[in-house]
């Protein structure tokens, strides 16, 4: 028994020994892989060194209001081939190298020949290219075929194929509010919509786990994104681009016209504050170009436009009534050791006048005695700053672009602001603080919407495939800046400008506008006395002045030619931009007669006119014109009498010339060519004459018809 | 006194073992919520908790199943034998014609209304190594003869291994040899077993003939591939590169829990290369630790066969514990470039259903005998 036993310890032993033996033996290669061959491993782990590079997500579009792309995101790919993939069989690329070849050579580049790419394909094989460029700015559809071509189709790890996504931001409407749009680059500021809505845009990226295979080279190392990246969301933004369009070529012309140096142009909703249009246009060496957003970032002394929010302030405290007399002295005054000089030649023929006539020929002296005689005594000054900062015109708008200037109230008597004796009267006429074009326009727009203040805005709906995320609604920034009847008498002074004033040259008769011309001198401290002074011609106002629908603010700096002053520079553009608003608006319009219907007189009747029957009757239902129908014939003539309209059946027969007089060419044209006639035309309009006469039997003749 | 060392009061048995399972486990935890990092990433959006809590759920279920095992007297476990096996040969079969396919492998099959995969093979093993430990010991007198103790041996074991060879090959190798090395300490004549061996080849041959009908159901090719790789490649193909690459960068104590950057690219860090892992993160210490614990759950099986060396219990302790030694080897030997790679997984520290549970059940069978057999010596 007890052999039993030893013989079956001894086996347990040997088995025992077995495997810790083998343990050892194990042990012994990782301690070998780990420390006489570690570096050697160490190394190439390096070089397969991989990390979680982001994938940047597809950025959201930016539309106009109507939908049309501003600023879209146009992916391109760039395809790759990894000759060292893991999964790549040796055997079925050797198969296939003919065929993927041919392709390349076919359909990617006719860089190399059929036999070209193969001895290229063959060379980065056996070089092992882990990272062998197949082309670049591929396009989705030339993707979708490449494909499929042999060896690619097996993907990314049989087949080696890498592509790399790329996108490129496209303004299709080009130069069209580029700088409000705006960009976002990596270096730099970001600019425009772009940079302020940069998070909604750009979505969350993902990750993707890429491998570094050379030096600065990463190819991914799964087919598929790891974290996929959630696209950015559109924004639909409040740009009518028929408006904007409209503003840019009106301020384009205007500014070549005058051989500016940069100019602005914005376009206001009154109800709303929804920016339509804004356009900025500098001087560059390449042209002339969208480089700064002028109308945002740009805060500047606005000059005569500004006595408006002047006058405001003193209708409102109460300290003027429009038909008050007043002395401007000929148009010159002293205050203090500065003299006050009036721009209007009326002015210089003036002791005495009204405050309106004033207002309407930019009397720089009325408005600065008037606010010095109110505001400029017993520290009353504190109350004119009040007042403007009631109307908002301290603050900037809030507008969704970065970089804002804000505007520069001086506070009243503060040192530090350089408050003088002469602050407060230059302050009336626009000077000593300084304001942005849509600050500007802000107030102006207010005034329009009779007091209340709207937040100007770009941005109304944020949408995610379409549908909406965030719909942004008009903002109040102030529900009224001064009573009504201050705001009210305002108007009548902006309407009396147009219709009489420095911008009487603009009125037309077909709506009416109101606004103010300013002309700001740019240098007029350093260059003391008028020496090469340079000017800043501006023109805000809103149309059409009954019911205001547009405010709009215009502004040129530095004009060289054809005049300098705001009626003659800035008011042509105003004035066009308004026109052809009106042109494009068919809202806009007053109803051309409000009365009944005129009696139609004879001769406007489409008489003896010949076309399809049906056309005819559904045209003349349109227009209300009374008329016996007929429902005999495919074609029919209009016999229009003095007090009667009606059809009558123009027979078309077969083999037969038929009457083709008083048809349109088109109608004639379909008709003789496919009874089988030749047809020769000269002349444009209706068909007034036929070479063959009607009941000619038809041989396949020419045919000649004479239009008019 | 704390809860821990309560338990261990409570706690009959080989409290080495104990200790062993309880290492182990806590070892598989960490490494696993490390390693599956990568497919959290790729398959659970980052959502890195999820595979940790799926595993954990999985080793709460193999440590209640243990505790079971360990509760039942081991002699029920022979009783059972007979029948397990008998229930095996059908499972194995319907694995191959109906198995569920994953990696390309047919190793799986569903089990209805609770709808887990569960590999028929970690079943036949544990089925197997029961019934031979039983043979072994209750023909111990007559152990040597060729008709009466040989032939019931053999013909259940060449059965359960051919039907598991065509879908896991590595996996019936290893219990062919388990059983080999059981007979050779229950006793059995070196002739037969050289027979067996033989006979062992035979099947093989005969496997791979059958392959080249039944392309499918036999993955000759893939053994074929996987030993060329072997022996061509002097470093290794792409996998065992990282693995290399993983152990190299561990150094002496490692790069630390969580820290290792294989992990992106071993294939299943978490079971199959998860050897790699852990000496990539506890250095060469943490990866001899390992291979420490595996030896000396050995030892403890064959301490308790010199204790009562004729006993089933002994028997199947030895069998048990070979079974798991020479998988965690085997596992061990594929990520050092040893052998050539196969899906063999690490017992009780792999992420993975089956194998895991398997291995509890293993270990609870381990423990039930040590309990007795301490009780009767």
């Amino acid at each position: 028994m007890a052999t039993v036993k030893n013989e079956l310890l001894i086996r347990v032993y040997v088995v025992l020994f077995v495997i810790v033996l083998a343990a050892i033996a194990v042990f012994a290669k990782a301690v070998k892989i780990q420390v006489f061959e570690g570096d050697k491993w160490r190394a190439k782990g390096d070089s397969l060194y991989v990390k979680y590079k982001p994938v940047f997500a597809e950025r959201g579009n930016i539309m106009a209001e109507d939908g049309s792309m501003l600023a879209t995101s146009l992916p391109f790919f760039e395809i790759r081939m990894d000759f060292k993939s893991d999964a790549m069989d040796d055997k079925l690329f050797e198969e296939n190298l003919d065929s993927l070849a041919y392709c390349l050579a076919t359909y990617v580049s006719n860089s190399h020949t059929v036999g070209g790419y193969r001895e290229l394909l063959m060379e980065r094989k056996a070089a092992g290219d882990r990272y062998f460029l197949i082309k670049k700015n591929v396009t989705y559809p030339e993707l979708q075929k490449i494909k499929k071509f042999p060896i690619f189709n097996l993907g990314r790890y049989k087949g080696g194929f890498i592509v790399i996504r790329q996108s490129k931001r496209n303004r299709p409407f080009r130069m069209l509010a580029q700088r409000t749009i705006g960009y976002v680059r990596d270096d730099g500021n970001p600019v425009g919509l772009e940079g302020y809505f940069n998070k909604t845009l750009g979505g969350e990226a993902g990750k993707q786990l890429m491998q570094r295979v050379s030096h600065n080279t990463w190819i991914p190392v799964n087919d598929l994104t790891e974290i996929e990246p959630k696209n950015g969301d559109d924004l639909v933004t409040t740009i009518d681009i028929n408006l904007q369009d409209i503003v840019h070529e009106a301020l384009l012309r205007g500014l070549k016209h005058h051989d500016a140096n940069h100019g602005t142009a914005i376009l206001m909703d009154v109800k709303t504050g929804a920016i339509k249009a804004i356009s900025n246009i500098g001087r560059t060496d390449l042209g002339w170009w969208e480089t700064y957003n002028y109308a945002i970032g740009s805060a500047t002394e606005p000059g005569s436009t500004f006595k408006a929010a002047a006058m405001l302030a003193l209708l409102e405290d109460g300290h003027v009534n429009l038909d008050d007399s007043i002395r401007i002295y000929n148009g010159k005054m002293q205050f203090y050791e500065e003299e006050m000089v009036d721009a209007s030649s009326e002015s210089f023929k003036l002791d005495t006048t009204s405050v309106r006539r004033a207002f309407e020929i930019s009397s720089n002296v009325a408005m600065g005695s008037l606010v010095q005689k109110h505001y400029g005594k017993n520290k009353k000054g504190a109350e004119f700053i009040k007042r403007l900062k009631s109307f908002n015109l301290h603050l900037p708008t809030g507008i969704e672009i970065e970089g804002e200037a804000p505007p520069i109230i001086k506070e009243a008597y503060s040192k530090e602001d350089d408050w003088s004796g002469t602050t407060l009267p230059w302050m009336s006429i626009g000077y000593e603080l300084t304001v942005t074009p849509l600050q500007l326009l802000t107030f102006y727009n207010a005034v329009a919407n009779n007091g209340k203040m709207m937040k100007p805005y770009l941005v109304s709906e944020i949408q995610q495939f379409g549908e909406p995320v965030e719909k942004i609604k008009p903002t109040v920034i102030k529900r009224q800046i001064a009573k009504p009847a201050s705001v009210q008498k305002l108007q009548e002074l902006l309407e009396g400008v147009v219709e009489v004033g420095t911008a009487r040259g603009l009125a037309t008769n077909k709506y009416r506008f109101a606004g103010k011309t300013g002309t700001a001198q740019i240098n007029y401290r350093k260059f003391k006395p008028r020496a090469n002074i340079k000017y800043q011609a501006s023109f805000a106002g809103y149309f059409p002045a009954e019911n205001p629908v547009y405010s709009c603010i215009v502004l040129v700096n530095e004009p060289k030619e054809h005049g300098f002053y705001g009626g003659e520079v800035a008011g042509p553009i105003f004035r066009e931009i308004a026109d052809q608003c009106f042109a494009t608006r068919i809202e806009l319009h007053e109803p051309i007669n409000t009365r009944g219907r005129n009696e139609l007189a004879t001769n406007q009747l489409p008489n003896m006119d010949v076309g399809k029957r049906e056309d005819i009757q559904s045209v003349l239902s349109y227009l209300d014109i009374e008329h016996t129908p007929t429902s005999r014939g495919n074609w029919s003539v209009v016999k229009a009498d003095a007090d009667t309209i009606s059809l009558q059946r123009r027979t078309i027969k077969e083999d037969v010339v038929p009457n083709v007089v008083g048809m349109g060419l088109r109608d004639a044209l379909f008709i003789l060519e496919n009874l089988g006639l030749k047809v020769v035309v000269s002349g444009i309009g209706k068909v007034k004459l036929q070479s063959i006469k009607s009941g000619t039997r038809i041989k396949g003749q020419t045919i000649k018809l004479t239009l008019k | 006194m704390s809860i821990g060392t309560k338990i261990y009061a409570q706690l009959g048995g080989d409290r080495a073992i104990w200790m062993i399972v309880a290492i182990l486990v806590i070892i598989s935890l960490l490494t696993v919520y490390s390693a599956t990092g990568t497919i959290a990433y790729k398959e659970r959006a980052g959502n890195t908790e999820f595979y940790l809590i799926k595993h954990f759920m999985f080793v709460i279920a193999g440590m209640f199943l243990t505790y079971l095992c360990y509760m039942m007297h081991y002699m029920q476990y022979s009783r059972m034998a007979p029948y397990l096996l008998l229930i095996s040969i059908p499972l194995l079969v319907y694995t191959i014609g109906f198995g569920a396919e994953i990696n390309e492998a047919k190793r799986w099959i569903t089990v209805p209304i609770i709808d887990l995969t569960f590999q028929t093979s970690d079943f036949a093993k544990l089925a197997l190594i029961i019934y031979i430990a039983r043979a072994i010991s209750s023909k111990q007198d007559y152990i040597k003869d060729f008709n009466s103790a040989f032939l019931p041996l053999i013909v259940p074991i060449l059965i359960i291994c051919g039907l598991i060879a065509p879908a896991d090959l590595s996996s019936a190798l290893l219990l062919f040899f388990t059983c080999v090395v059981m007979m050779f300490i229950g006793r059995v004549d070196l002739k037969f077993i050289g027979l067996l061996l033989f006979l062992g080849v035979v099947v093989f041959a005969f496997l791979i003939v059958l392959g080249s009908f039944f392309p499918e159901a036999i993955r000759v090719d893939t053994w074929i591939s996987r030993v060329r790789d072997f022996m061509e490649n002097s470093d290794g193909g792409y996998q065992i590169q990282q693995a290399k690459i993983a152990i190299a960068d561990g150094g002496i104590f490692g790069a630390g829990p969580g820290n290792s950057m294989q992990r992106n690219f071993l294939p299943a860090p978490y079971s199959d290369f998860i050897y790699a892992v852990i000496c990539e993160e506890y250095g060469l210490f943490g990866g001899f630790v390992i291979l420490c614990l595996y030896v000396l759950l050995f030892f403890r099986c064959a301490s308790m066969v010199t204790r009562s060396p004729k006993a089933f219990g002994a028997i199947l302790a030895l069998g048990l514990g070979l079974s798991i030694v020479f998988q965690a080897l085997a596992n061990i030997a594929v990520s050092v470039h040893m052998v050539p790679v196969t899906g063999l997984t690490l017992p009780m520290v792999s992420m993975g259903g089956t194998s895991f549970i398997f291995s509890s059940i293993a270990f609870g069978i381990i423990l039930s005998v040590s309990r007795y057999i301490e009780k009767t010596t």
